[in-house]
């Protein structure tokens, strides 16, 4: 309780030094944070700027479709290189090299190959969203217990039973964990996407509201968008929690 | 399987990767427009190497001030938060929350202020490094068995020597791990800044190779970026493991 | 019923002339070799001998976990040709059970693979674990539960698959010595309710002599049955009386003997 007072009194009290400091400065480039729900049902009104429920569909769908393909093809290569022990030992370090590189250097190729409309964020969301996911497969199936298989073996079980039974809930906790994870990603990298250079979605507003130096209205939207992925984060941490309620 | 045998099958897949690749553009499979051939992009790649050098050199100064300062903030950071419990408590959630915000969010206000230039990229470095290194370390402080804390104080410890003798040994694992982490997001985040809104470094040459379409010469950049990074992850993890070889 | 002729035509376990080599990075080896052995209907026996003798391996060539190399193993005079879960149940050393099911749940784990109901399945669970002392633990998840009492809980989905067979690999090996003896006397009552054979193995002379029938004592690697003895004494067993000692005595010899060659092999 005593904490939560403080964290509440920690974030008030910083929009409060916030509120003092940028009041006297140019409102270009320093917003106040009073100035933040004016600017955000302006976003919402007014004609200067585009409509924002279509951009925000458009790059719901982006990110529901990175991801959807992030996954398939994730938990696919996870368990080809996972399963095959050899075919494993070869790629996974191929796999965790390619992790190491900053993902954003592969953005201006995909752009350049899919050019600027939603396919490049969808594949740029794709492809960071991908890594996650097939990394938790290959660290959970090198988790489960050689035991528990043998136990349940012993009991009659056949290949589907030790796969379902067995295998899936044994790696369920890290599974869950890269599967959060690439949702994450596929909404950074349909993001990064987007303002990089698009023609429509939340990132292309982002960056309207900054070319035009609509600061107020741009702070607006990341504030907006930032809440979004919180949020979005949050629920999937707590359907990890619930998956993994076993294991703490 | 041996180990040398992996590598020789690691070598053979790229090795097909590329020749299957180089077929594909002669076969006329591909548009070269958008995936040049190889050979092609070795070509563009000594051809631009004048250019793309120097560039990459920036871009490397300036994902090294900005992951100094990440190190330095994260570091300190971590050790004050881990340190006390009450401001653990009370900050971790923030800073939780920050690591989880898209960085690219607030790129474009840092660009507005600092303008397109050198500060820009090295403060967006520092933003996309610095909370998995404050994160880290702080998890690494709270994390100590406090049996230590207890054993070195029986024994007449001072608070100062407890912190050298004690802390900061028992931390550094962990701070070593953000430090790794920190550097490929402290090159993404140069990469960014200069992808959004640079007129150096090799961000923007991608960039802008891009919207030229010269497929040759962006993969050409690319690849320089890429061996640059898994260099740097490569020589940080070297050091990593010889600092941390005592234990 | 030792004199029996019966008994050689209703064995419920046989082994004949049973073998099993494995081939590992440093050569071959050779963990049992040449045991022939028949388990008598509701018969408790022991298999004795030092760590790696090949004790679990030959278990596991009961249990159809482990395909021997030679010999063959038939339960009720036919050949055993893998897992047989209506016939045979095992219980091992580590309980293994599975941390994300609670303990209702690991005990109706076999049933569930029969494609027995749920409903069935919570009854069995619930009748099994209530006399051992887990009422009230049924929805706890393992890590909620002490040593003792998860292996109990394993004892229970094994018994949940009601075979005729018990196959019980050193199960008290990992709990502390009260526990153990407590468990020892909890699976003497388990036995008379529910007249299985039991094959059971420990490297614990004690624990042989308070719960067998028979006590196989096996060689060091290559694991021979090297020699039976018979226990006739009636339950519950006084460890310190004349015979037990004696025949602890005897154990010992052929024990130790056992024992240091398999440190003398030891690398
Ligand atoms: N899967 C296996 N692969 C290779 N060697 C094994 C395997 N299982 C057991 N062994 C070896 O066989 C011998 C007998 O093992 P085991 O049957 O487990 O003995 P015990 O249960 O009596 O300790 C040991 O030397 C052990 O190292
Ligand atoms: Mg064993």
């Amino acid at each position: 309780m005593k904490v939560l007072a403080l964290r509440a009194a920690v974030l008030l009290g910083l929009l409060g030094v916030w509120e003092v400091v940028a009041a006297p400065l140019n409102p270009i480039l320093y917003v106040a944070p009073s100035a933040i729900p004016g600017a955000l049902l302006r976003v919402f009104r007014v004609g200067e700027l585009p409509p924002l429920p279509e951009h925000v569909w458009l790059t719901l769908r982006e990110i529901a479709a990175a991801y959807a393909l992030a996954v398939s093809a994730g938990l696919w290569l996870g368990f080809v290189l996972g399963l095959q022990k050899t075919l494993g030992r070869i790629y996974e370090p191929i796999l965790a090299a390619l992790y190491a590189i900053p993902s954003v250097v592969w953005y201006p190729s995909l752009m350049l190959f899919f050019g600027l409309g939603p396919a490049s964020k969808i594949a740029f969301g794709l492809l960071l969203g991908f890594f996650p996911v097939a990394l938790s497969v290959l660290a959970g199936i090198r988790q489960v217990d050689r035991h528990l298989i043998t136990v349940a073996v012993s009991m009659g079980a056949g290949p589907g039973a030790i796969f379902l039974k067995v295998a899936l809930p044994a790696m369920s906790a890290t599974l869950v964990g890269g599967l959060r994870a690439g949702l994450a990603l596929s909404v950074v990298g349909v993001l990064v996407g987007e303002i990089l250079g698009s023609r429509a979605g939340i990132g292309y507003l982002i960056n309207y509201a900054y070319g035009l130096f609509m600061t107020a209205e741009y702070a607006g939207l990341v504030v907006l968008v930032g809440a979004a992925v919180l949020a979005l984060d949050g629920a999937a941490g707590l359907l990890e929690a619930r998956v993994r309620r076993w294991a703490s | 399987m041996g180990k040398l045998k992996i590598v020789g099958c690691q070598a053979l897949s790229l090795a097909a990767l590329v020749v299957g690749w180089e077929a594909a553009v002669r076969l006329g499979l591909v548009d070269p427009l958008f995936v040049p051939a190889p050979t092609a992009v070795v070509r563009a790649l000594a051809a631009t190497a004048g250019e793309a050098l120097p560039r990459l050199l920036d871009t490397l100064v300036k994902t090294v001030i900005g992951y100094g300062l990440a190190v330095g903030l994260g570091v300190t950071a971590g050790l004050v938060i881990g340190s006390m419990r009450t401001v653990h408590q009370v900050c971790i959630p923030y800073v939780v929350a920050l690591y989880g915000v898209p960085k690219i969010l607030i790129l474009p206000w840092i660009a507005l202020i600092f303008g397109i230039g050198l500060t820009t990229a090295v403060l967006s470095a520092t933003l996309f490094a610095v909370f998995p290194i404050v994160l880290l370390v702080a998890g690494g402080v709270r994390d100590l068995d406090p049996a230590l804390l207890t054993v070195a104080t029986s024994m007449g410890a001072s608070p100062w020597q407890v912190y050298r003798k004690v802390l900061l040994p028992a931390v550094l694992p962990s701070a070593l791990a953000g430090m790794r982490i920190g550097m490929v997001f402290a090159l993404l985040g140069t990469l960014l800044a200069e992808m959004f809104a640079g007129i150096r470094g090799m961000g923007f040459l991608m960039q802008k190779q891009a919207m030229a379409f010269n497929a040759a010469e962006l993969f050409a950049a690319t690849a320089l970026v890429s061996v640059l990074s898994i260099a740097v992850v490569v020589s940080l993890e070297h050091l990593n493991q010889r600092l941390g070889k005592w234990r | 019923m030792i004199g029996d002729p019966r008994s050689l035509v209703t064995a419920q376990i046989e082994l004949r002339d049973v073998g099993k080599r494995y081939e590992t990075v440093s050569g071959p080896v050779l963990a049992v070799e040449q045991v022939s052995l028949k388990v008598r209907r509701q018969e408790f026996l022991t298999l004795l001998g030092p760590s790696g003798c090949g004790k679990s391996t030959l278990l596991g060539m009961i249990g159809g976990l482990v395909a021997p190399d030679a010999g063959q193993v038939l339960i009720d005079g036919e050949p055993s040709t893998g897992p047989n879960p209506r016939k045979v149940a095992m219980v091992f050393q580590d309980p293994g059970l599975f941390p994300w099911r609670t303990a209702l749940d690991n005990v109706g784990f076999g049933l569930e693979l029969q494609g027995v109901g749920g409903a069935r399945r919570r009854e069995v669970a619930l009748g099994l674990l209530e006399p051992m002392g887990l009422r009230g633990f049924e929805r706890k998840y393992p890590r909620e539960l002490s040593g003792g009492m998860r292996q109990r809980v394993a004892i229970a989905r094994a018994l949940a698959l009601d075979t005729p067979i018990l196959l019980m690999d050193e199960p008290f090996g990992a709990l502390d010595e009260q526990t153990r003896l407590l468990m020892g006397e909890w699976l003497v009552g388990i036995r008379r309710r529910t007249q299985k054979t039991i094959v059971f193995v420990t490297h614990s002379l004690q624990e042989a002599i308070a719960l067998s029938d028979r006590i196989a004592v096996m060689t060091s690697r290559p694991g021979r049955i090297k020699d039976l003895f018979e226990v006739p004494l009636p339950y519950p067993r006084d460890l310190n009386s004349p015979e037990v000692t004696d025949l602890r005595a005897k154990l010992w010899d052929q024990i130790r003997e056992e024992s240091l060659r398999a440190m003398e092999g030891a690398p």
